[in-house]
């Protein structure tokens, strides 16, 4: 069943057993970033509870009910598995939400499949999307609903509420919607019934990029603003009938959960941009708890995380920063990187901290951040490592390091880019064997040789 | 306190309002929440003989032809957002003057440029049509349209007919493709 904007059906009329199904979303869009996410709404179609809003930073509803799932693979199944529009259309799905109506909570009265771009953007830009039923459990599924979508179809929109699967007497239907708001995220919220605790700074709105043409992201759009909050609530007797009781989705802190994630700290006019600080730090580990590992014989108690980073100049000039091998870099010249210390033992309270001299990021083409295991622990979860950057006037970012596997003991977390001035940041998340691999993986080209700090 | 009929239902006007003379036909629907076109719905009125056609074109009341010739239906004028609480649009009808010719009076809604637009009932949401005594201000009978409706482009909201010398109104709910010009055809409007 093709849906159009605006059409209804029976989800029976498109799922055999009517409960259980996926919802496929994708959305081509070249050069922006556009987040997914569904929210569980009670009658009135508001978020009264923000564990229901499920996204990759909370991939499950607490019933279970709703689940967040990269697809299984790109060769979906069924009829029309290309995306409508050509033969060049991507062929399946960038997420699925696995819905079991089951398991919902009588109060969830509404489930709406939304999308927000990430920055400057809107949605008159992206070319062909859908979202579709896959009807059936796991992998035998079967496309049996499909709304299609494109950039034609929108105007200045950053944010969309795509499809909605609601009750309606007793018995689940679905919407086609297609409608959004020009307010992006934070509008979308604030029809759930959220508020926005920061105002919007008086910036002129993002003028939409010519198509075709790829627009740095900022991270002033949407999700750093996007803070619903009932914080501070007025007195009960001047609280206005709708407000919400439920606690406040907050977004403001920016966790990038998802690989490849982007924002861009957009330059201010002419101004510089400050000091970005890396920040690497991890828990020591008990005494005992440390298991014969990646340097096996060499037993201690002791773990010692290094952070560094990969630089390439606008001169060309390449190198590393990194304790080892005491390439400390100079914060004031060329480089314009520092790294203040060697934490050796990982109780220092501040970590490892790596410094961009942001005054002179017009200097820089591109940083590689990266941080390694030097001693003392076989695998980054054991480690219990955690990455933060923060730059001024900009919500920080933070990184956990959780991979499971022994032997990667290196990880390139993020990469910095000038991009027409502006720092834009691409998280990375990949783990490496060493540092070699990192340099062959993007294409550094610096010629490596084992070292050791003792 | 008013009637509220469900689709297909029917209430006699003239029982539950006796003398009633001077009718307010109330319309209403929410305007868009969303970013992008307004939903511009238009009210309209056919007044139409026993075979369901109008007289002539002069008998289809709509924004560009307000009034009727005999002075019995009178369209108040043309909302085009929707928005504010209330009727958004609405339609005057004085009973005693309507033609003895004119059956029924079937009101309709229609969305403006919906098809330019991409729009249709689907994305309309809490559609009513009432109708009020204007001489107390008493709403006689009301319809809500919580049906889920999808894409149809035009609606007839109800009609108020001639039934044993009564007036009656019927929630009628019925959904069409191709708007205002396909419900005009259908009702023997002569559409340019």
């Amino acid at each position: 069943m093709d849906l159009t904007r605006g059409q209804r059906a029976k989800i029976t009329d498109l799922i055999a057993n009517g409960e259980r199904f996926g919802l496929g979303v994708a959305i081509q869009a070249p050069g922006l970033s556009i987040d997914f996410a569904c929210f569980g709404l009670d009658a009135a179609g508001k978020l009264a509870d923000e564990r229901y809003m499920t996204f990759f930073n909370q991939p499950t509803s607490p019933c279970g009910g709703v689940r967040l799932s990269t697809p299984i693979s790109t060769a979906a199944s069924g009829p029309s598995a290309a995306l409508a529009g050509g033969p060049s259309g991507h062929p399946g799905d960038q997420i699925r939400f696995d819905i079991d109506l089951g398991k919902l909570p009588p109060s969830i009265e509404r489930l709406t499949i939304t999308a927000a771009i990430e920055g400057a953007g809107a949605m008159s830009n992206i070319g062909q999307g859908h979202v579709r039923f896959l009807d059936g459990d796991g992998d035998g599924t079967t496309e049996s609903g499909r709304f299609a979508f494109s950039g034609a179809d929108f105007a200045a929109e950053r944010a969309l509420m795509l499809l909605e699967v609601y009750r309606k007497g007793g018995v689940w239907r679905t919407c086609a919607i297609g409608q959004g708001f020009n307010g992006g995220l934070a509008a979308l919220v604030e029809h759930f019934g959220g508020t926005v605790a920061e105002p919007t700074p008086a910036a002129a709105p993002p003028q939409p990029p010519p198509p075709g043409q790829p627009q740095p992201l900022t991270s002033q759009g949407t999700r750093s603003r996007a803070t619903t909050s009932q914080a501070s609530p007025p007195p009960a007797s001047q609280s206005p009938p709708s407000q919400p009781k439920s606690p406040p989705v907050n977004l403001s802190k920016i966790t990038l959960e998802k690989k490849g994630n982007r924002i861009s700290l957009e330059k201010q006019g002419h101004a510089e941009h400050g000091e970005i600080l890396i920040n690497l730090s991890w828990r020591p580990a008990a005494a005992g708890t440390v298991k014969r590992g990646l340097f096996g014989g060499k037993r201690t108690n002791q773990i010692d995380l290094d952070l560094g980073c990969l630089i390439e100049l606008r001169t060309g000039d390449k190198g590393a920063i990194q304790a080892l091998g005491n390439n400390f870099g100079d914060l004031l010249k060329p480089p314009y990187i520092a790294l203040d210390a060697d934490d050796r033992s990982g109780t220092s309270s501040e970590g490892e901290n790596l410094r961009i001299n942001g005054q002179h990021w017009d200097a820089i083409r591109r940083v590689l951040i990266y941080a390694f295991i030097y001693e003392g622990a076989p695998n980054w979860a054991e480690a219990n490592a955690k990455i933060s950057l923060k730059t001024p006037g900009q919500p920080e970012i933070e990184v956990q390091l959780d991979s499971q596997s022994n032997h990667q003991p290196m990880c390139a977390i993020a990469l910095l880019e000038n991009d027409a001035g502006a720092v834009r940041i691409t998280k990375l998340v990949d783990y490496y064997r060493g540092h070699r691999e990192v340099d062959q993986a993007h294409h550094w080209g610096l010629r490596w040789t084992s070292g050791s700090k003792d | 306190m008013a009637i509220s009929l469900s689709k297909g239902g029917n209430v006699n006007l003239s029982k539950e309002a006796p003398n009633l003379e001077n009718v307010l036909v109330g319309l209403g629907w929410d305007a868009r929440a969303t970013d992008g076109k307004d939903f511009d719905l238009d009210a309209s009125l056919f007044m139409v003989k026993d075979d369901g056609k109008v007289p002539d074109d002069s008998h289809f009341i709509f924004y560009n032809q307000k009034t009727s010739p005999d002075g019995s239906v009178e369209h108040t004028g043309d909302n085009l957002t929707g928005e504010g609480e209330g009727d958004d649009e609405s339609v005057y009808v004085t009973l005693s003057k309507v033609p003895a010719t004119i059956q029924r009076l079937v009101i309709v809604v229609t969305i403006h440029d919906a098809e330019a637009r991409g729009q249709n009932f689907g994305q309309v949401s809490n559609a009513f049509v009432r109708i009020v005594n204007r001489d107390n201000n008493q709403e006689v009978v009301r319809f809500d349209l919580s049906e889920d409706y999808s894409t149809e482009t035009a609606m007839i909201f109800g009609e108020i007919y001639r039934h044993s010398g009564d007036w009656k109104f019927k929630a009628v709910g019925q959904g069409y493709a191709g708007g205002l010009k396909a419900l005009a055809q259908q009702h023997g409007v002569n559409v340019g």
